[in-house]
């Protein structure tokens, strides 16, 4: 699947949640029929071939659940989205300390600006930081 | 049907429940290693038809070494005692 229409049928599992239970259920009612065809062609009466076929499908309505919540399911790995976040706040905590560092250090402006570096910077430290702790855990 | 042709091409070895099969499906065609259509099976009913991906493929492979290895060092390591 690509990823354009993986991204597709994400957002349409999020804005028809109806419309995907109603196919993921086909999908599972459709391998229940064949089973109970499948049993009464090898000779159970039909009854008995529609009660087996539910009990080796198992657990219908789970199956059903967990089907739609992978369809929900975000579908992107998250660690590439995370990397770029943290290398736009490094790029952004280099770039306004360079602003800052350009400014008149004593106007009200230049003392704001060197504010925002330090707050920016602090931040991308203690993500770093974070990140650092949790991969040595 | 899928469980069907498990149980087949492993002589009975490996019976799962069926209705297991599907969240496994679903995510192995989130990776993209599998699609499905929806046409109409031999029967004239509409069914959901599910295929290898060529990345599917490739996974495969990786899969199939990976089990290898993790098998012949669990041998190993039973037979050592």
């Amino acid at each position: 699947m690509s990823r354009v229409k993986t991204t597709v049928d994400f957002i349409h599992a999020w804005q028809r949640p109806d419309e995907i239970a109603e196919e993921v259920e086909a999908e599972l009612s459709f391998h229940v029929q064949m089973r109970t065809s499948a049993n009464i062609e090898k000779g159970m009466a039909p009854a008995e071939a529609q009660l087996a076929a539910w009990q080796s499908f198992g657990d219908f309505d789970r199956v059903k659940v967990s089907c739609c919540e992978i369809k929900r399911d975000f579908p992107f790995d998250l660690k590439p989205i995370k990397m770029g976040l943290y290398i736009a706040i490094a790029c952004l905590a280099g770039a306004v300390a360079l602003i800052a560092v350009n400014l008149p250090h004593h106007t009200p402006f230049g003392v704001l600006w060197q504010l925002i570096a330090i707050a920016v910077l602090m931040r991308a430290f203690l993500i770093g930081r974070k990140k650092q702790d949790n991969a040595t855990k | 049907m899928i469980g069907q042709r498990i149980a087949q091409i492993s002589g009975d070895e490996l019976k799962i429940e069926e209705g297991s099969l599907y969240p496994g499906l679903y995510r192995l065609e989130r990776r993209g290693w599998i699609e499905s259509e929806w046409d109409v099976s031999a029967n004239n009913q509409r069914a959901k038809f599910y295929k290898l991906t060529r990345a599917g493929r490739k996974q495969l492979i990786i899969e199939e070494q990976n089990w290898e290895r993790l098998a012949s060092a669990t041998m190993k390591a039973l037979r050592a005692n």
